[in-house]
């Protein structure tokens, strides 16, 4: 008889074991797990740390519960309290996903914009450099930082933001290369002493041609331009090209740079290897003063030579002088009808200081 | 009959006794901890991310079964262990395909890198021939200038690849074979501006 009670209560037991519904571990649990997966993807490690971190702390305590619950015989588990957590993890995870895409909208907008301030100061300091002969330094460094920025696009296409600061900077430092590079070559043009001695030059030369009732020549090297003046007043703006340190003062031969200073045409050439030229009597006495000073000082070479042949000519004004003023041909003939032997030609760095252009660069110059 | 129920009573009891006393497999979650570490270290992190991520969570899913098994009454350890050396063997098999990609990082890298010396010769080379001519001369004069400046930064791709940073090598090399190529672009143009006169 207990034989009989003891086999039945095992077959009992079997039977209960075999039909009573276990409960199943919710799928919030397999979800959550993919949605972990999503959000290291995304990057949240990166882009929400602290919330990815405190994510993660509730992943573990949701964890601890369901190691429990499936720890337990299978028929007293109970996933009411896990599936809750995890359902809520799931929110959470939800929230996290948007606020790191948000993140990354917002760092891609913050980047891109960042690079693109860079890229503007480049262009900006570029289209200086297309006037500038003297530009390779300059050019150079933005060069360099033209690798660098290329380099922040891809990384923001990408969505790889960690690295890109670094990038910046490293642009930043090159552009901030060209701009010294830049203000070295236009200090001269940014102090106050030398443009008003220009302005002055320019001025004197106006006002002889208004009172003697002659034409003029005023070149203004940092405008790159030629203004033809009769009886005092402008007939005529015409654009020039330079010699390669075109906005240097000429000390000596082969500098490649243009005099400046209170000059005369010396000669009338209508059959010039550039077409046609206006030779100047460069050196004046104020060119071999300075010559002289800056030999004794030993700023040039002691076998330099003063040099000469500065001429206005043709042959177009987009290709280097080795220190003339050169224009287009057609130019050349209007000027060469207007001007005679003896006619002032005032060579003048600049009428406006390049502290402005500067400062509209982002250069203290100071 | 009292025999035999005092033998089941004894038999369970020693069973229970047994089962209650499975140890965690400590060994086994050392070794495989042990195992992503030197994958990781190998430079799973950078060269196989994913896959060091899922061996990641497949260790967790591992402990979280010998966290299950060590709170149960009758601990079997029997899947756990075989989670754990799955992971052991991921783990290696991963290390083991690391320094192939490492390598092909790095042939990719100088692979780009003798790309841009090959676009920055070209570019010189056409440079030196540009007819500085008429319109031309300070173009050239400028681009030599740029090329100067992507001759610079040629440098720093030797310096990512000492540096073991063959991805970031590769990207600066195509951005100077790109930067080159324009300049080569812009000579030829030059070139055909004078032709054409």
């Amino acid at each position: 008889m207990k034989t009989a009670l003891l086999v039945t209560s095992l077959l009992l037991c079997v039977f209960c074991a075999s039909t009573c519904q276990i409960p199943p571990v919710p799928p919030e649990v397999e979800k959550v797990k993919s949605q972990e997966n999503d959000l290291w993807r995304a990057g949240a490690p990166i882009y929400a740390a602290e919330e990815y971190a405190l994510y993660i702390e509730t992943l573990r305590v949701a964890r601890e519960k369901l190691i429990k619950q499936n720890a337990r015989l299978r028929w007293f588990r109970d996933y009411k309290e896990v599936r809750a957590d995890y359902v809520v993890l799931l929110a959470q995870g939800d929230a996290l996903i948007e606020k790191v895409q948000a993140e990354k909208r917002t760092q891609s907008k913050d980047y891109s914009q960042r690079l693109a301030r860079l890229e503007e100061r480049m262009g900006k300091i570029k289209s200086l450099t297309r006037s500038m002969n003297e530009n390779a330094p300059v050019r150079e460094n933005l060069a360099r930082a033209a690798v660098v920025s290329r380099e922040a696009e891809i990384l923001i296409r990408d969505e790889k933001y960690s690295d890109l600061a670094p990038k910046l900077d490293l642009i930043d430092g090159h552009i901030r290369q060209a701009e010294e590079a830049l203000f070295s070559i236009l200090a001269r043009y940014a102090d106050d002493a030398q443009v008003a001695r220009w302005r002055k030059l320019a001025e004197d030369t106006v006002s002889e041609s208004r009172r003697r009732g002659t034409t003029a020549v005023l070149v203004n090297k940092l405008a790159r331009s030629l203004t033809l003046f009769k009886k005092g007043k402008e007939i005529a703006v015409y654009e020039i090209g330079l010699g390669k340190h075109g906005l240097s003062d000429k000390l000596y031969a082969g500098d490649e740079a243009t005099p400046e200073g209170r000059y005369r045409i010396v000669k009338k050439n209508a059959n010039s290897r550039y077409y046609k030229a206006l030779l100047l009597d460069y050196p004046n006495e104020y060119d071999r003063r300075q010559f002289a000073l800056a030999k004794k000082k030993g700023l040039i070479p002691a076998q330099a030579a003063i040099g000469g042949l500065i001429e206005i000519h043709g042959g177009g004004n987009d290709f280097l002088t080795n220190g003339c003023v050169g224009v287009e041909n057609a130019v050349m003939d209007r000027i060469f009808s207007e001007v005679a032997v003896g006619t002032v030609v005032t060579i003048v760095g600049s009428l406006e200081n390049a502290q402005k252009l500067l400062t509209g660069l982002g250069i203290s110059g100071s | 009959m009292k025999k035999f129920s005092l033998f089941l009573v004894l038999g369970i009891f020693v069973v229970s006794l047994f089962s209650s006393c499975a140890k965690q497999p400590t060994q086994a979650i050392d070794t495989a901890k042990a195992a992503i570490e030197a994958a990781s270290n190998e430079g799973a992190v950078v060269y196989a991310a994913d896959e060091l991520k899922k061996l990641n969570d497949d260790m967790q899913a591992a402990m979280d079964e010998v966290n299950t098994q060590d709170k149960k009454f009758l601990k079997k350890f029997g899947t756990a262990k075989e989670m754990l050396a799955k992971v052991q063997a991921d783990a290696e098999a991963l290390k083991a395909t690391i320094p192939a990609k490492i390598e092909a990082a790095k042939n990719a890298a100088i692979q780009a890198q003798a790309e841009a010396r090959t676009a920055l010769d070209e570019a010189k080379a056409l440079l030196e021939k540009a007819p500085m001519g008429k319109g031309t001369k300070a173009d050239i004069m400028a681009m030599k200038a740029d090329l100067a400046g992507l001759e610079t930064s040629f440098a720093e791709i030797q310096t990512a690849l000492d540096g073991a940073d063959y991805f970031g090598a590769s990207a600066k090399a195509a951005t100077i074979k790109e930067k080159a190529t324009v300049i080569s672009d812009q000579v030829k143009a030059a070139i055909e501006k004078v032709k054409g006169r």
